[in-house]
């Protein structure tokens, strides 16, 4: 890392003096390029501490294929997300086979996500879905690949339960390309892979067990608060639960306050502001502050 | 102004062997159609040995050599290659002057930017070779000078200086004037255009007029010829006429190569790249198809281009037979060109794009997209699809070593309370609440789940211009037996909704 700031600092020196000393530089400059060591992406990690030690590799390893097995909100998308995020990090394009279409973007850039480097994916039929997981995968064009196994809230039908040919296949396309390749499925997990089970365990927190590996550390779980997650998701310390009731009377369409709250979605109108509660709401929470004095 | 020729030897022979390469070394004649008779227009190495001379019939040619293959010759098709060629070399030189059907002039004022007249002729020739063309180029100061020499030199590179073309010209013989007043000076027992120029010019005028005079002004190094460089085409399109109608993808990969070839020489030369095109076959007896290609990383590598076009094709069932095939460039942007660390090859973009075609090919266009932010309000609008077109990576000198990139959002705190899960469609829950309005618990596909924590509200509401103005308080709720969830209430109808899901 000093020697990438000290290679950022030469590079940011201005070049005047003799052309000589201009021409010395450049030749320093690419004689430190062609020093330093290749940087070659092994793992992906979350950012998640604990997760990423649960792993033997220390992140999810490149080359393999890796289930994320898991309830519906268990914070298996949060962890595949923070894996793309860290491959993006390194400039390294990823893919994300959505099967149900249930990928929000706005979050997935705000955990880090480069959008302009995801591509994503909906097969028209869900049997497409692990044909085009093995092909990007396979291509060896992307750092990390996401196949999102899941049904969707509400829908009807089995969960899909990958056959062993069809997991052989994932992971030797994994394998081959040098990628990641992440599954995020229901409770119907494939067979012959690494896994990983996440399980919401109330509002105290989610946790994940490493359920196979042939790396070892089979059996290890940790728990940890949503907070790692999602620290502004606000529940860990127990939520506001207010009276609806005391503000339905101005529920109704407060086109001026919104218009105060200046907010868009969480990005803000040109990106400056954070969302505020509307003044009827913060009437609601006082009465709610006034009923437990 | 300086300025080179480009000869390539019988240029449509060489044009069809490229485009057939199991023609190389046979017999056969390019034959055009003139006053009722088919005639040789040119003939191959093979096929010249056996006697078949331009000018002789179709017929007399067959009669001094069986085995000969004859193809027709069309001038237009002709001109559109030499013109593809002349495109290909503006990577080397400003413009270009077409000399059909067997050379071009080329603009050679840039030669100092690759190594002078010599270097710049040997490049060119580099450009003619990787599309299967041998020439012979001449730099010189007069278009005449270079035409000459180029045509009828022995040397493959030939460089006069200013001032030196007379000096240059004079051992060529008088076959290179290519003019009838050419027999003229040879009824007079010259052989040379040196002989030619060494006359007394008011003589030459006297019995040859103003021709006879221009000829020698020419032998001589004089020449005022000048040069007008081609107008290039508006729009890239490559096209390969097909000896017949074929049925299978195999014969149609060889004009597809020839095309593609051409095509991405005819871009590297405009430095562009394409972004976008489209194949047209034609099917006999009518019908055409066409089919579009949309890249993810403009590219000009007509390597990559035909895997990406075999990618497109080659599962491809047409009803009728295809006479034709053709290329065009819808769309292009400049060839910034990779910048690659020592020992890299560019085999990643090439992998992108196939895997890119392959889905593409299957999956349908619309079902591969990246996404963009978009300020809206209403939270399933916050993003659009778009095409996928990653930016390059940034390496070599250009890169800053371990230093991480940021998303554009970075980690503003305010968007990590979107779920990175959004429903398609919010589902309604039915919802059991307290005698206060506050919600207990809800069922949702059957199953109840009861409410343990409850955050929010946090209002968003807009578009009351029109027909889909809403307004909804967002809560964050934890559903046992379901996680954390974004739950709204519909201001409208006073129902809750789940829209999200914290996975």
């Amino acid at each position: 890392m000093s020697a990438a700031v000290d290679q950022q600092a030469a590079s940011e020196e201005p070049m005047t003096s003799a052309p000589g000393s201009v021409v010395e530089q450049l030749r320093e400059r690419i004689r430190r390029l062609q020093a330093a060591p290749r940087q070659y992406l092994a793992v992906l990690r979350t950012g998640v501490a604990a997760v990423d030690a649960l792993l033997p590799a220390g992140g999810f390893p490149l080359g393999q294929a890796v289930e994320l097995c898991g309830e519906a909100a268990s914070g298996r998308t949060s962890l595949a997300l923070r894996a793309v995020a860290a491959a993006h990090r390194e400039q390294r394009l990823c893919a994300w086979v959505d099967g149900p279409k249930e990928i929000y973007p706005p979050a997935a850039a705000a955990l880090g996500v480069d959008l302009e480097r995801l591509l994503v994916v909906r097969p028209p039929l869900p049997e497409q879905r692990v044909w085009a997981a093995v092909q990007l995968a396979r291509s060896g064009a992307f750092a990390c690949v996401v196949l999102d196994l899941t049904r969707g809230v509400g829908a009807a039908g089995r969960p899909t339960r990958l056959s062993l040919p069809e997991t052989r296949k994932l992971a030797d396309a994994a394998g081959r390309g040098g990628g990641l390749l992440l599954l995020t499925t229901p409770d119907a997990p494939a067979d012959g892979m690494t896994r990983l089970r996440l399980e919401a365990r109330g509002v105290e927190g989610w946790s994940v067990e490493l359920v196979r590996s042939r790396q070892g550390g089979t059996g290890s779980r940790v728990v940890r608060p949503w907070s790692e997650l999602y620290p502004e998701l606000g529940l860990d310390g127990g939520g506001h639960l207010l009276d609806v009731a005391a503000g339905a009377a101005d529920a109704t369409a407060d086109f001026q306050r919104a218009q105060r709250s200046a907010l868009r979605n969480g990005a803000g109108v040109q990106g400056q502001a954070r969302p505020v509660r509307v003044p009827a709401m913060s009437r609601a929470e006082g009465a709610r502050e006034a009923r437990r004095c | 102004m300086r300025r080179g020729y480009l000869h390539l030897v019988r240029f449509p022979v060489q044009r069809k062997v490229v485009e057939s390469p199991e023609l190389a070394g046979r017999p056969f004649v390019l034959v055009e159609e003139a006053r009722g008779q088919r005639r040789v227009a040119f003939a191959s190495t093979s096929a010249l040995r056996a006697g078949a001379r331009p000018g002789l019939t179709l017929t007399a040619a067959c009669a001094l050599e069986p085995a000969l293959g004859n193809f027709p010759y069309r001038p237009e098709a002709e001109t559109a290659a030499l013109a593809a060629l002349g495109e290909a070399l503006l990577g080397l030189s400003p413009g270009f002057q077409l000399s059909a059907p067997e050379g071009l002039w080329f603009d050679a004022s840039a030669a100092h930017l690759v190594g002078g007249e010599e270097a710049l002729g040997s490049r060119v020739l580099e450009v003619c070779a990787e599309q299967g063309y041998r020439g012979h180029v001449a730099v010189a100061s007069e278009s005449f000078t270079a035409r000459a020499l180029a045509r009828h030199g022995a040397r493959r590179v030939e460089v006069v200086a200013e001032g030196q073309s007379g000096r240059a010209l004079s051992p060529l013989s008088l076959s290179a004037l290519e003019s009838r007043e050419a027999e003229a000076f040879s009824a007079l027992g010259l052989s040379t255009l040196g002989q030619v120029a060494a006359l007394p010019p008011a003589a030459v005028t006297a019995r040859g007029g103003a021709a006879g005079a221009r000829i020698q002004a020419r032998c001589r190094g004089a020449d005022d010829t000048p040069f007008v460089p081609a107008v290039l085409e508006e729009v890239l399109e490559e096209r390969v006429v097909l000896d017949g109608p074929v049925e299978s993808f195999e014969p149609l990969q060889f004009a597809l190569k020839t095309l593609l070839d051409r095509l991405g020489a005819r871009l590297s030369g405009r430095g562009w790249a394409a972004v976008k095109l489209t194949f047209l076959l034609k099917l006999d007896p009518s019908g055409c198809l066409e089919l579009p290609l949309t890249l993810a990383r403009p590219t000009a590598r007509a390597k990559l281009l035909l895997d990406l076009a075999r990618h497109r094709l080659s599962e491809l069932r047409v009803e009728h037979p295809v006479v034709e095939v053709a290329a065009r460039v819808d769309e292009h942007g400049e060839d910034s060109g990779q910048q690659l660390s020592l020992g890299e090859v560019p085999e990643g973009d090439a992998a992108l794009e196939v895997v890119l075609s392959r889905l593409v090919t299957t999956l349908g266009d619309e079902s591969l997209f990246s996404s963009a932010l978009e300020a809206a309000f209403r939270p399933e609008a916050a993003h659009l699809p778009r095409r996928f077109q990653p930016p390059e990576a940034r390496r070599g000198l250009g890169m800053d070593l371990g230093r991480p990139v940021e998303s554009a959002l970075g980690r503003d705190p305010v968007a990590w309370e979107r779920p990175p899960r959004l429903l398609a469609q919010p589902a309604c829950l039915e919802a059991e609440l307290s005698s206060s309005g506050g919600m207990q618990a809800a069922w949702l596909n059957g199953r109840r789940h009861g409410v343990t924590m409850m955050e929010g509200p946090e209002r968003l509401d807009g578009e009351w211009w029109s027909e889909a103005a809403f307004s909804r308080d967002y809560y964050r709720v934890f559903f046992e037996g379901l996680g954390p969830a974004w739950v709204f209430r519909d201001a409208r109808d006073g129902r809750y909704y789940l829209q999200g899901l914290f996975d």
